[in-house]
């Protein structure tokens, strides 16, 4: 399930170098839906750019990309239309950003989420993380700025962190494409069901939002046998949130 | 699915978040966070002995001082302005002579050549060509070199301690401080100023930030402020004194400007942008060495493909326009010297002329091509001698040149300074325009951004029109 | 006319002059007029319904000329609707003494709920200064009919409180008790938590707000004789003069339950000191709460200084391994305790 090393490895058994062609924003005729996610600041452009080849602007300020850009790569005669999403804090509030963030993450159904985080600051950035994971089965972190980590004396464990966390992990540094190859095979592996995921779901929630949560979610379980989300609607529900009212009135949760 | 259970599901939500209560969303983000914490504490071990964030740590406490603080921010600016105007001279006029004094010639006579006829080789090379030409000469090179060094300077991270220094001001007139960084990319481009508007997450000071960010001077107005201030302000004082008061002019404008901002920020947080959602947050990230080259080459292309852009979509028509309004007669005169008499009595009232404000009418989609324009009909509708023809537009290389043509077109001191304000005080240019209406998505805002910043310069070069009048 | 930049000044003065007092905020010709079109008998009808109301609750008895010197109308206006009123069985006549009917009851119900709703939904969706809410809301509450109401509660989650702290009623009429003592009934020593601040009048609600008191502040009273009443809250220590106090509502705590002595504001805390988030004030509402929550500010998270401002605001905190500046307002609004 994990990916061990953190050094370049375009030798590397697993990945074929050869198979990989960077597409830049030809987008059309794509195998796989690949969603790109993660905070501000992160250096989620950088990850973007390294792997179709473009060059977006990217800055050393929050929240740069707001817009959501796509570029292509191809992989092993595959190909993967990538979509930048803006950076966001959370998904749970209600600003465009993260509109557009989690309606694309729900409702465009990507095949595999890549999200990205900053190393040193996992902690905040495990917020945004284990809100995806209640959404999507299939994601892979890319645990980015794994140098500027290791300068200030972090160590992450990733064994430890992908088994908490029920996906692959991949340490990067992306902007000297340190990583990038391991994060393509991976994502290639999940689109191709190789890797299974077992995604955690938020636990610590009081007892009495909890039997809330469970209560909603199997009635909707109940309603729709093939959800696999229905704690995160409920949550949503919760909330009061009236996209997701609409989307079950008109049925396109499910589609 | 059956539409009822669906219904049953939604009350059943109703029901049970009116019994969860108020504070659910709390809840939820607190748990999340707990289960953040416990994942952390099983993964990452830190040094805290060796912790290097000492270097930013010091910076930091630099760049936010209480006595280095502000000068370093004042000092950066004025290198990254005197940089891009001093270094663009000479990339500038090397185009200019190039697209104008070269190219243009040759195509003109390749249209005789090939037979076009005078319309037709006068409005394609002396209208569309010419503008184009002139756009891409004036704005290329100081784009060129301001972006460059801007995106620097935000790859290290130093940007937002700037609006981090600032937001004070700016909360004092209900903005929010990362309007600094959008106002100083005003500087440079006020389109690119708008784009820069959404680093501000909170849409009521984005908003504001996006309305006003036309009161920033921007590179394409530098050279009218410079070339007049040269003209007729330097003439006033001894001549030794001459470039330091013509300096202090132009930035006396650019702070004026500053002011207009300010108050407009203020002006608009009070009455219609009361009610919407404000909020603040500033992250300041650490500081990361910029990569230099590919920043320069990214951004570089970015912009000059920006500027062809604009010169090819909004120049071009406005070339064609120019060139025809001065070649179409109705009885005896053109459309322009028509339309610059009957401009010529609300000019005067604002210490203006017809001419200027006619050229700032057919430049609205490029600020860039005023002064050539206003010098081509000048010698068109007053009579004088010189000049390139009936529609060409040109500049002289000589700054006296230009003086005497002004002069003998009626100009004074006072128009100068209105000029020079009201080249401050204007609509916005259309490329600004039209990325107002693409990131606003709402016409209500564009309008409000555009009339605004001409009201107030009518208002304020009639006030000074009519006191100059009274008191010289 | 011949040219004169005296007459072209004096011209625009005049202009200008014209167009401020037709449009000056509040006072403007214009809004007067758009004021005194609003001013028809439905509103007349309803503020009558709510301030009889009110008084019912708090067993004052009304006659007509107590409702006109009450409110800001005409008293033809005031007879006149009085007598629509009655037709419609809203009110009835005892002696002198008007009261409410049943239906008027249901009636004035329904435009309170339109206005505390109101009140909720300006607290936690828009940028209006609290200062602004109940004039707003005393405007809207004309506006909304039951259906619009009842679309905005579900909106808001169906609250039972407004921002004031005032009960909400529901779709039916039913109300939230709200059991309290005024703020100036406490003697020293006992500690309450801020239930309620009246908004009315005016001057003294201003006052409660510019102190910067929140709802749902834990209070401890210090000191309270004729003249002024000291407590303290959230670190911070508030002097009130009674008749300011009493419009502060207070639940009195058992001094079991009380963990919270050592709170205290954010804002409090100095340079090299650490502090345990205890959580966000409940003035801390809609947007920003949300963004300060997803930023990290929550329960248990260990924060410090990172940077002050050469301005002195905002100031940047270390949360979470980030800096993030925030401003005064806003830290004023996060309890600590500190380390």
């Amino acid at each position: 399930m994990k990916k061990s090393s953190n050094s370049v490895c375009d030798t590397c058994a697993h990945f074929n170098p050869d198979g990989l062609k960077k597409l830049g924003i030809k987008t059309s005729d794509f195998d796989f839906v690949v969603a790109l996610a993660g905070n501000p600041n992160t250096g989620k452009s950088t990850v973007f750019n390294a792997l179709t080849g473009l060059r977006q602007h990217t800055g050393n300020w929050p929240g740069k990309t707001v817009t959501r850009a796509e570029g292509a790569f191809e992989y092993n005669q595959q190909k993967f239309k990538l979509i930048d999403l803006p950076g966001t804090y959370s998904l749970l509030s209600t600003s465009e950003d993260e509109e557009v963030a989690r309606n694309f993450i729900l409702f465009g159904k990507p095949t595999v989420t890549v999200i990205v985080v900053d190393a040193s600051r996992l902690e905040r950035n495990l917020n945004l993380v284990l809100q995806i994971l209640e959404i999507t089965n299939k994601a892979v972190l890319c645990l980015n700025l794994i140098d500027e980590a290791e300068r200030n004396n972090i160590q992450i464990n990733t064994r430890i962190l992908a088994k908490d966390l029920g996906i692959p992990i991949v340490p990067t540094n992306a902007r000297l494409q340190k990583g990038i190859p391991e994060l393509i095979q991976t994502i290639s592996e999940l689109a191709n069901n190789k890797i299974k995921c077992k995604p955690r779901r938020i636990k610590n929630i009081p007892k009495d939002i909890e039997k809330a949560v469970q209560e909603l979610s199997s009635a909707l379980e109940q309603e729709y046998p093939a959800i696999t989300n229905s704690r995160w609607i409920a949550f949503r529900l919760l909330e009061g949130d009236t996209q997701i009212i609409e989307s079950l009135e008109s049925g396109e949760i499910l589609a | 699915m059956s539409k009822k259970n669906i219904d049953n599901i939604i009350a059943l939500a109703k029901d049970l978040r009116w019994q969860i209560g108020d504070d659910y969303h709390d809840s939820l983000i607190e748990s999340i966070y707990a289960d953040a914490a416990e994942i952390v504490n099983d993964t990452v071990t830190k040094d805290k002995e060796k912790s290097k964030f000492r270097l930013d740590a010091k910076i930091d406490k630099i760049v936010t001082s209480r006595i280095w603080g502000f000068p370093i921010m004042l000092l950066v600016l004025g290198v990254v302005l005197w940089l891009t105007i001093i270094g663009a001279n000479y990339p500038s006029s090397l185009l200019a002579e190039l697209l104008l004094d070269s190219i243009h010639p040759v195509l003109k006579n390749l249209g005789t050549s090939i037979g076009f006829p005078w319309w037709l080789n006068g409005f394609l090379f002396d209208g569309v060509y010419l503008a184009v030409a002139w756009v891409i000469a004036v704005m290329l090179p100081p784009m060129a070199i301001f972006f460059p060094l801007f995106t620097l300077l935000e790859d290290f991270g130093y940007l937002p301690r700037v609006a981090f220094n600032m937001d004070a001001l700016f909360k004092k007139s209900g903005a929010h401080g990362k309007q600094a960084l959008t106002m100083s990319m005003g500087f440079g481009c006020n389109a690119a100023g708008v784009v820069a508007t959404r680093i501000i997450d909170s849409p009521r000071e984005r908003l504001i930030a996006i309305i006003t960010n036309n009161f920033s001077l921007c590179n394409g107005r530098w050279p009218t402020q410079i070339l007049l201030a040269t003209i007729f302000i330097g003439a006033v004082v001894p001549k030794s004194y001459s470039s330091f008061a013509s300096l202090s002019a132009v930035i006396g404008i650019a702070v004026l400007g500053i002011f207009f901002m300010f108050f407009f920020s203020w002006a608009l947080s009070k009455t219609v942008l009361k009610g919407e959602v404000s909020t603040f947050n500033l992250e300041l990230p650490p500081y990361r060495p910029p990569v230099f080259w590919k920043t320069i080459y990214t951004s570089l292309i970015d912009r000059t493909l920006i500027v062809l852009w604009r010169a090819i979509v909004f120049a071009a028509p406005a070339g064609a326009v120019i060139w025809l309004i001065s070649n179409i007669y109705i009885g005896n005169e053109s459309i322009a010297a028509w339309t610059v008499y009957s401009l010529d009595g609300f000019g005067f009232l604002l210490g203006l002329n017809g001419v200027i404000l006619l050229a700032y009418i057919v430049a609205i989609p490029a600020n860039e091509i005023v002064i050539p324009t206003i010098l081509m009909l000048t010698v068109m509708v007053r009579g004088i001698s010189g000049g390139e023809g009936v529609g060409v537009m040109f500049e002289l290389d000589s700054v006296t040149g230009t003086a005497d043509i002004l002069r003998a077109g009626g100009w004074t001191l006072l128009t100068a300074v209105n000029v020079m304000l009201f080249s401050l005080l204007h609509n916005p240019c259309s490329t600004t325009i039209y990325t107002i209406y693409k990131e606003t998505n709402s016409m209500k805002w564009t309008v409000v951004a555009s009339i605004l910043p001409v009201i107030a310069g009518f208002i304020v070069t009639f006030l000074v029109a009519q006191v100059w009048r009274i008191l010289v | 006319m011949k040219y004169n930049p005296y007459i072209a000044l004096l011209l625009f003065l005049g202009i200008s002059l014209l167009l401020y007092y037709i449009f000056r905020p509040n006072r403007g010709l214009y809004f007067l007029l758009k004021k005194s079109y609003r001013l028809n008998n439905k509103v007349a009808i309803e503020d009558i319904l709510k301030l009889l109301y009110h008084n019912q609750t708090n067993n004052n008895s009304l006659t007509a000329n107590d409702i006109t010197n009450n409110l800001n109308f005409s008293h033809s206006l005031i007879i006149d609707s009085i007598k629509k009123m009655m037709d419609s069985d809203l009110i009835s006549l005892e002696g002198d003494t008007i009261k409410l009917t049943n239906s008027g009851n249901e009636y004035s119900l329904r435009i309170i709920r339109a206005h505390r709703l109101w009140e909720k939904y300006l607290s936690e969706k828009t940028g209006f200064h609290n200062r602004e809410w109940h004039e707003r809301a005393e405007k809207k509450e004309h506006e909304l009919s039951v259906e619009d109401t009842n679309k905005l509660s579900a909106l808001l989650g169906n609250p039972k409180f407004d921002p004031h702290g005032d009960p909400i009623p529901t779709r039916t009429g039913k109300m939230a008790l709200k059991q309290g003592t005024p703020l100036s009934n406490l003697g020293v020593g006992f500690v309450g938590r801020i239930i309620h601040i009246e908004d009315k009048p005016e001057i003294i609600y201003k006052q409660i707000l510019a102190e910067n008191i929140h709802i749902n502040s834990i209070v401890r009273v210090i000191e309270n004789n004729t003249t002024r009443i000291v407590f303290h809250s959230e670190g911070e220590k508030f002097v009130l003069a009674p008749i300011v106090a009493g419009n502060i509502t207070i639940s009195v705590l058992e001094k079991k339950k009380i963990d919270e002595e050592n709170v205290t504001r954010l804002i409090s805390l100095k340079e090299n000191e650490t502090a345990t988030i205890i959580g966000l004030s409940k003035e801390s509402r809609g947007e920003n709460r949300r963004r300060l929550l997803d930023l990290g500010f929550v329960k248990g998270a260990s924060i410090q200084i990172d940077l002050l401002n050469p301005l002195g605001d905002p100031k940047a905190f270390l949360i979470k391994g980030t800096s993030i500046a925030i401003r005064k307002n806003q830290a004023s609004k996060i309890l600590i305790k500190k380390n």
